[in-house]
């Protein structure tokens, strides 16, 4: 299995390179027998691509830990379920991951595009992703293959590292990578646009539902990691502004902006430069952050080390920007358009705006990452910004962005008259005030929470409105009754109201995120049987304490009783655990959810004794964050249906 | 106006108590990074070098000393790169202005860009929203001729 593994590899990337020169050979030829040979030869790969991705799944689950990166990853003990992920756990198999889904990508479109092989840009997006695709192979053959043998055959694996084994684990990685993946085909689509000449917005239209699924793949994604370290790691966050999250917010942002003036060059033709570079920075993104987990250039809890690869993503990267730029530089005659608003007031301002916002938190948050390294080169001292960094900086921005989130309903396209404002801006505005006092009343007085809530009163109110809006109207056009006028608006403008849907998840996460920081209450206390703690409403009563084994691992359970605001609330049990073959034991939480609060415990120490040092966190609202996340999918994919079949007319 | 008297009345009505919170352990460990785990934020790391500082910083709020204080303690044991925060002076300023002057410049030229288009629309001098419309249409003939062609090859 592992010749057929290596020499699938090798096949794919073979193939790769044929269709390279085929399709070279047909555009300097003008010859579309060899486009099509070179169309097919790139669906192809997908198929070696899939045999080496089963050859290192088969090698998993028949522990054959001669493979070096098997016994890296694995061990017999390891659950079935986990030896299946175990493929992504590691750089190469990750790497492998990559190519492949890559290529079922690339096999996707080469199918989507099979009657379009005369269209002068189609050639171009084939050769660009042959190019992506073999240069992924190349590394798998060369520098970093999942197939390498090991020169004996050990006994056991050293097994997969305890805080990956949760579920959050087996979907984050693929979730992420299927988002970062996604963004290379608009890239692809982008760059045929600039060597073709087609710079219409073809090409947007084409691939907006490539962004908007890479977008949620990404959004699914990064929520998922939040989980996991949420649920895993046991310090009662989810955020840490760790390099390697930044890595994979930055994408996300800039894709944010690219999706909303996308719409704008699909409306009025203008901003062609703009989204050019904006797509271009995207797919620059997502690499960057492949090579930030792959070079060991920062400290990360993400990162794989020092690979030997981050010179080949740093080399790619500068290639695919001088390339993607000077295209752009080159075409820029052609892409600039004579932009015109009617009215310095309307959506595509905001959206402008929108777009600066998103970017600048992008910056921010990459020039944060990024400073360590700056600060080194400057003054030679490494220093090193963590998460109360990111939210002093970000933080203003984030109020700024959410405010304009509001506000963009408000603003008709292309043009805004100040009285239409003022009708659409009162209620919501009022809304807002009115909630915003009330919440000073209760004790809010931080500003940024208070503003942070308002705001998102605000935008909740705007979201509300739009539906409300567009029910009415649609009730005053058709006759329909208002509670069926409203799903069927929603339906029937679904990539608009999907947006919304959208918007109203950021609100629930910002409603989230802000309680969850601004109100958590922590405490840290040693108990000995019998003993309790209280924090916030609940106390804790240390009752129970046991070890057991359970499949790969020792367990350490103490059980507390729960009783809040003096009544009893059941038990909570929360865990210590000592994975074979790992070298630290991991804490496992415990969690009592509620819309209210969150009821966060982990044991991180254990006594001599059985007495049990317990981390408690009362995490407020925290719970909403997550389900603000559930609707941005939704809203996502809602956006992304597409429209039924219209019936033709003669 | 009767929102915003309103907004006044709920100010005043409102009382003068202040969220006051306790300093704990986890707003000083989040401005440390551990000195054993470089990189990682102390208030994520679980490691033994990590208890040592955590207990160090125990210690020190039982003596009532406050955060400033004990950040300055670890700032002299181990030097500035233990923080998370960089002190705002010299170098470090850069990272706390650049994405603000990376905003405004960015507001700036955004602004820019909407009253000069905003002056061609005026003028009448800019691209209406049929260009899109007509680029398309000319794309969709363009592509139909292409494949004609490719149809007359293939004859």
């Amino acid at each position: 299995m592992v010749t057929f593994g290596n020499l699938s590899q090798s096949a794919a990337f073979i193939t790769g390179l044929s269709a390279m020169f085929l399709l070279l050979t047909g555009l300097m030829r003008n010859d579309l027998r060899f486009i099509e040979a070179g169309r097919r030869a790139l669906a192809g790969l997908a198929v070696f691509a899939t045999m080496a991705a089963f050859a290192l799944s088969w090698l998993f689950m028949t522990d054959n830990f001669q493979v070096e990166y098997v016994a890296s990853y694995s061990d017999r003990a390891l659950p079935l379920f986990y030896k299946a992920t175990s493929f992504w756990a590691g750089q190469k198999g990750s790497l492998l991951f990559w190519a492949w889904v890559l290529s079922l990508y690339i096999a996707l479109v080469t199918w989507n595009t099979r009657k379009e092989t005369t269209r002068k840009n189609t050639p171009y997006i084939y050769l660009i992703l042959a190019g992506i695709v073999s240069f992924f192979f190349l590394l798998l053959i060369t520098v970093s293959s999942p197939f390498e043998l090991l020169q004996f055959m050990p006994k056991d694996g050293k097994g997969l590292n305890p805080m990956l084994q949760n579920p959050g684990m087996i979907f984050h990685p693929p979730t992420l990578f299927l988002g970062y993946i996604g963004f290379t085909i608009p890239f692809a689509y982008a760059l045929a646009a600039l060597i073709s000449g087609r710079l219409d917005p073809d090409w947007l239209k084409k691939t907006r539902r490539w962004n908007i699924l890479s977008w949620i793949f990404l959004t699914i994604g990064i929520i998922l990691g939040g989980q996991w370290a949420y649920v895993e790691l046991g310090w009662g966050g989810f955020w840490a502004w760790d390099p390697v999250e930044n890595a994979s917010f930055i994408p996300w942002l800039i894709s944010t902006a690219f999706i909303h003036t996308s719409i704008i060059q699909e409306r009025r033709n203008i901003m062609k430069v703009w989204n050019m570079s904006l797509i271009v920075l995207t797919f620059l993104a997502c690499i960057f952050g492949t090579y930030l987990v792959r070079s060991g250039i920062l400290q990360s809890v993400h990162d794989f080390g020092a690979t030997g690869l981050g010179g080949y993503f740093l080399v790619f990267m500068i290639v695919a920007a001088l390339g993607s730029f000077l295209l752009i530089a080159e075409s820029y005659s052609e892409l600039k358009t004579n932009h015109s608003l009617e009215s310095l007031l309307s959506r595509e301002s905001t959206f402008l705006f929108n777009n600066v916002i998103l970017l600048a938190i992008a910056f921010s948050t990459l020039f944060g990452t990024m400073f360590p390294l700056i600060s080194e080169m400057v003054t030679g001292k490494k220093l090193t910004v963590g998460e109360p960094f990111f939210n002093m900086v970000n933080t203003p921005l984030f109020l700024l962005l959410l405010a304009i989130t509001g506000l963009c309903p408000l603003i008709s396209w292309r043009k805004a008259s100040i009285n239409n404002l003022k009708h659409n801006f009162l209620l919501p505005f009022g809304l807002a005030l009115i909630g915003g006092a009330v919440l000073f009343t209760f004790g809010i007085r931080e500003l940024y929470p208070l503003l942070a809530f308002t705001l998102s009163l605000f935008v909740s109110a705007t979201i509300l409105l739009e539906f409300i809006g567009g029910a009415r109207a649609r009730k005053k056009l058709t006759g329909e009754g208002l509670l069926l006028a409203f799903p069927k608006v929603i339906w029937k403008m679904r990539r608009r109201y999907g947006g919304y849907i959208v918007h109203f998840g950021i609100v629930l996460m910002v409603v989230g995120i802000t309680g969850s920081t601004t109100f958590k209450l922590e405490k840290e206390v040693t108990l000995q049987r019998g003993q309790s703690m209280t924090i916030g409403d609940y106390t804790l009563q240390y009752n129970d304490f046991k070890s057991f084994q359970d499949r790969n691992r020792t367990v350490y359970a103490a059980t507390l009783g729960v009783t809040k605001n003096g009544k009893p609330a059941g038990d909570i049990t929360t865990e210590r655990r000592y994975y074979i073959n790992a070298k630290q034991p991991t804490t496992e939480v415990s969690l009592r959810i509620s819309p209210k609060e969150d009821l966060y415990l982990t044991m991180p120490m254990i006594g001599k004794n059985n007495e049990i040092t317990i981390k408690a966190a009362v995490n407020p609202l925290l719970v909403w964050g997550w389900v603000g996340g559930v609707f941005m999918v939704l809203g996502g994919i809602m956006a992304i249906i597409p429209a039924g079949s219209r019936r033709q007319t003669a | 106006m009767n929102i915003f008297r309103i907004f006044i009345f709920s100010l005043l009505l409102s009382g003068v108590a202040i969220t006051a919170y306790a300093l704990n352990r986890s707003e000083v460990e989040k401005n440390l990074i551990c000195y054993a785990c470089p990189g990682e934020a102390l208030n994520i790391d679980r490691c033994s070098g990590g208890n040592q500082m955590r207990a160090e910083i125990d210690r020190r709020l039982a003596l009532g000393e406050d955060k400033q204080t004990i950040l300055n303690f670890f700032v002299q044991q181990f030097g500035e790169d233990i923080l998370t925060v960089p002190p705002q002076r010299g170098f470090n300023l850069v990272a706390y202005a650049a994405p603000f002057v990376a905003l405004l410049i960015g507001l700036v030229i955004a602004g820019m860009l909407i009253w000069k288009w905003g002056a061609a629309g005026r003028s009448g001098t800019g691209a209406g929203e049929h260009d899109a419309e007509s680029e398309a249409l000319y794309r969709k003939i363009e592509d139909q001729v292409e494949d004609e062609l490719k149809k007359l090859e293939d004859d």
